[in-house]
């Protein structure tokens, strides 16, 4: 009885997922739920697979066991653009904006239904305002930080039921995370948001609940408010070296 | 800063480098020469830009490497010389690739309804099979004794003959009832294949369908374009040639462009798409295709070489002084500068400029242009924003396809139509591609020039100091060893 009302509540159900690449299974197993409204986040070391869970989710390392359940309909096994359409939109590492393009075409580019962009415009260059007197330089010209607001900002162009956010954070500035987390917060406020963070601090801050992914399989989840007490728990899986970002917070 | 000033250097460079040449060359060959030598190699540049187009694009975007690019070059040029010169081979086939085309159309129709099949997992492999087997007998007995190397030979007859009433010609068509038996069970080999391709019983296939009334617009229309066909058989190959001489050439041209396109994506979807993930395949693949083409045409039209006639804008004897002149009287060649040169090679010039202003506004104004930008980067990326990224894999191979093709029958009134007549270009076009960097269209445009210009001064070095013509030829290679030596990616190509 509970399983059904808490799937009625998930806007995401990654169930059991199988996934390989070439002949390496990377995926062992892999479940995930996201509540309507909240903000997921995915954490575990460097290669445990929450590249590979986004990817799968999105089609393009599609599944050999296992379902991926979005707002009632299984979509596992499905070409990634169809997947796209039912409403997901999908921030890449490494800031992959493209680079021939100027900003405002890569925008262009997300639009799904003409006037996607017209109508999202405001809402977009109000939370990254530096895109809009950027807009006609090149994804190529574009500084690291502003490649990851532009590759944001692409999936705010359509109409986006779950935004699947890998590494925002990635090699930015501290002021500039301090800016992206500020984006991240509004954008709950009207989707759900499954994200992949390495910063343990932003993730904390963020994130309502966590999944932890270790080797291929997802070993723990739970609330965040719960983990931040678990010293235990993220030496174990998320390593020394969150200990460091952790202390300083407290001294904060 | 230092990467733009380098940027600019190598700018300032190369139009002194450019600049020495030509005022060398000038200064050589004095102004007739000069002006003649340009003209020509612009003509060829030309045709090299259209082949070199769709094998930039199509590597850009897909890695592919197409090796019967220079096949459908020819296969273009003979489609545009059998309509210009006696269409009653295409219209004698069209009507029958129809009917098969239309209930092919009609997977849509019928997938949704075939995948919710309750069939066993035995049944869901072989009833594809079987289905295709049946298209195969139902398709070969729907041909028995269709005399298509009948119509074939009506062209060459057509082209051998100069008799001045270009209806003597025509051959009749086979008598309309057994021709409506043909097209009948074409129609259902072309049910039984869309059964197999809809994967009966494949629940996992299930998806939202469109409207049926959307579903059903593209077979209607065929059906609708498969009886108007079928009935002007005869009367439709008496119209073209009876049409004005340049108008029918238009038409031609369009055809040729056509039936281009509608080739490539037929080859993209049935012969390529199953092989992206083994792309060397794809080189075997396309390399064997360009031998069954080659072959075919040789079948259907022997292995010889034959003049089309060029349309009568190009074609009366005399100079014109003007380009108003020439229009005017349709004279065949037109005096630029003093120097006296085929109108037909300026149509070519004409011809390549105007397709490279057509790819430049595509790549730049358009959103598939957008998306090709987008996907030569990253694909996945293009497709996790929603974008069909199969589908316009689909659309560049055909435009690509479709460009070699209007390659080919703008050349086929100023060189012999045979079944080798591609492979010279292929072979350019390749070079063009490596010099001008792959994926880069503008390299594409500037390499086929430079290509254009060192065959045609080759040709003229060869002949003012009698070296071997096959120095002509040489250059081009030594030209790209040159630029692979001082800039490898090519001179428009980005370094990944």
């Amino acid at each position: 009885m509970m399983e059904t009302t808490d799937s009625n509540r998930n806007l995401l159900s990654v169930e059991k997922i199988d996934t390989y690449i070439g002949q390496f299974h990377i995926l062992e197993g892999v479940s995930v739920d996201v509540a309507k409204g909240s903000i997921t986040v995915l954490l575990g070391r460097n290669g445990a697979g929450k590249t590979t869970t986004l990817k799968t989710i999105m089609g393009l390392t599609p599944p050999r066991n296992g379902r991926v359940i979005f707002d009632g309909q299984e979509i596992q096994g499905k070409q990634a653009f169809k997947i796209a359409n039912f409403g997901i939109g999908y921030v890449p590492e490494n800031r992959a904006v493209f680079r021939a393009l100027t900003v405002m075409e890569n925008l262009k580019l997300a639009e799904r239904k003409k006037g996607d962009l017209d109508r999202h415009a405001d809402f977009i260059f109000e939370l990254f305002p530096d895109l809009e007197r950027l807009s006609k330089l090149k994804g190529n010209q574009l500084s690291g930080g502003q490649q990851q607001m532009l590759a944001v900002a692409r999936a705010l162009v359509p109409d986006n039921k779950l935004l699947l956010i890998d590494e925002p954070s990635e090699g930015l500035a501290p002021i500039l995370i301090q800016q992206m987390m500020e984006a991240i917060r509004k954008l709950r406020e009207t989707t759900t948001i499954l994200l992949v963070e390495q910063n343990f601090i932003m993730a904390s801050q963020l994130a309502e609940r966590y999944v932890i992914i270790d080797d291929g399989k997802s070993v723990h989840r739970g609330l965040m408010s719960d983990l931040v007490q678990n010293q235990d728990l993220i030496h174990q899986y998320l390593g020394a070296s969150i200990q460091a970002p952790i202390s300083t917070s407290e001294a904060q | 800063m230092s990467h733009n000033s380098k940027k600019l250097l190598y700018s300032v460079i190369g139009v002194l480098v450019v600049a020495g040449v030509v005022f060398g060359l000038y200064t050589y060959a004095g102004q007739e020469a000069f002006i003649r030598t340009t003209l020509s190699g612009l003509t060829l540049g030309s045709l090299f830009f259209l082949v070199a187009a769709g094998l930039t694009l199509i590597f850009g975007l897909m890695d592919v490497l197409n090796f019967a690019h220079g096949s459908m070059f020819m296969i273009g040029a003979y489609t545009g010389w059998q309509f210009y010169t006696n269409p009653t081979f295409i219209f004698g086939v069209l009507p029958l690739v129809l009917a098969f085309a239309t209930t092919v159309m009609l997977i849509p129709v019928i997938k949704p309804r075939l995948v919710r099949l309750d069939l066993s997992e035995a049944w869901q492999k072989s009833l594809p099979k079987l289905a295709y087997i049946a298209a195969l007998l139902v398709a070969v007995l729907a041909l028995v004794k269709f005399d298509i190397l009948g119509l074939a030979k009506t062209a060459m007859v057509a082209a051998t003959t100069t008799s001045s009433n270009p209806l003597a010609e025509l051959s009749p068509q086979e008598p309309l009832p057994r021709f409506l038996l043909r097209i009948l069970l074409l129609m259902l080999s072309g049910a039984f294949v869309a059964v197999g391709l809809s994967k009966p019983g494949n629940r996992t296939e299930v998806s939202a369908p469109e409207p049926l009334k959307k579903r059903l617009i593209l077979p209607v229309v065929l059906f609708v374009l498969t009886i108007i066909f079928t009935l002007v058989r005869e009367s439709a190959s008496e119209g073209v040639l009876l049409m004005n001489g340049n108008l029918r050439f238009a038409l031609a041209i369009i055809a040729a462009t056509l039936f281009g396109f509608l080739l490539g994506a037929l080859i993209e979807i049935t012969m390529i798409r199953p092989l992206y993930v083994r792309s060397f395949f794809i080189v075997l693949m396309t390399l064997g295709m360009s031998f069954v083409m080659r072959e075919l045409v040789q079948v259907l039209w022997d292995p010889l070489a034959y003049q089309m006639v060029r349309p009568p804008l190009f074609a009366q004897p005399g100079r014109a002084t003007t380009i108003a002149e020439w229009l005017m009287n349709g004279s065949s060649t037109i005096s630029i500068a003093g120097v006296t040169f085929p109108t037909y090679r300026l149509f070519v010039i004409l011809l390549g400029v105007v397709m490279f202003v057509f790819v430049t506004l595509l790549m730049n104004r358009s959103r598939l242009g957008m998306i090709i930008r987008a996907g030569v980067q990253d694909p996945q990326m293009v497709e996790a924003l929603g974008i069909n990224v199969k589908r316009v894999f689909t659309l560049v191979f055909a435009l690509g396809v479709a460009l070699a093709s209007l390659g080919g029958i703008g050349a086929a009134p100023f060189l012999p139509v045979q079944p080798m007549m591609g492979d010279q270009y292929q072979m350019q076009g390749f070079i063009t591609v490596v010099i001008g960097g792959m994926g880069s269209y503008v390299g594409a445009f500037v390499g086929a020039m430079i290509l254009g210009m060192a065959r045609a001064f080759g040709d003229y070095f060869a002949l003012k100091l009698q070296l071997s013509p096959t120095i002509a030829e040489a250059s081009t290679v030594i030209i790209m060893i040159i630029v692979l030596i001082l800039r490898p990616q090519g001179l428009f190509g980005k370094k990944d």
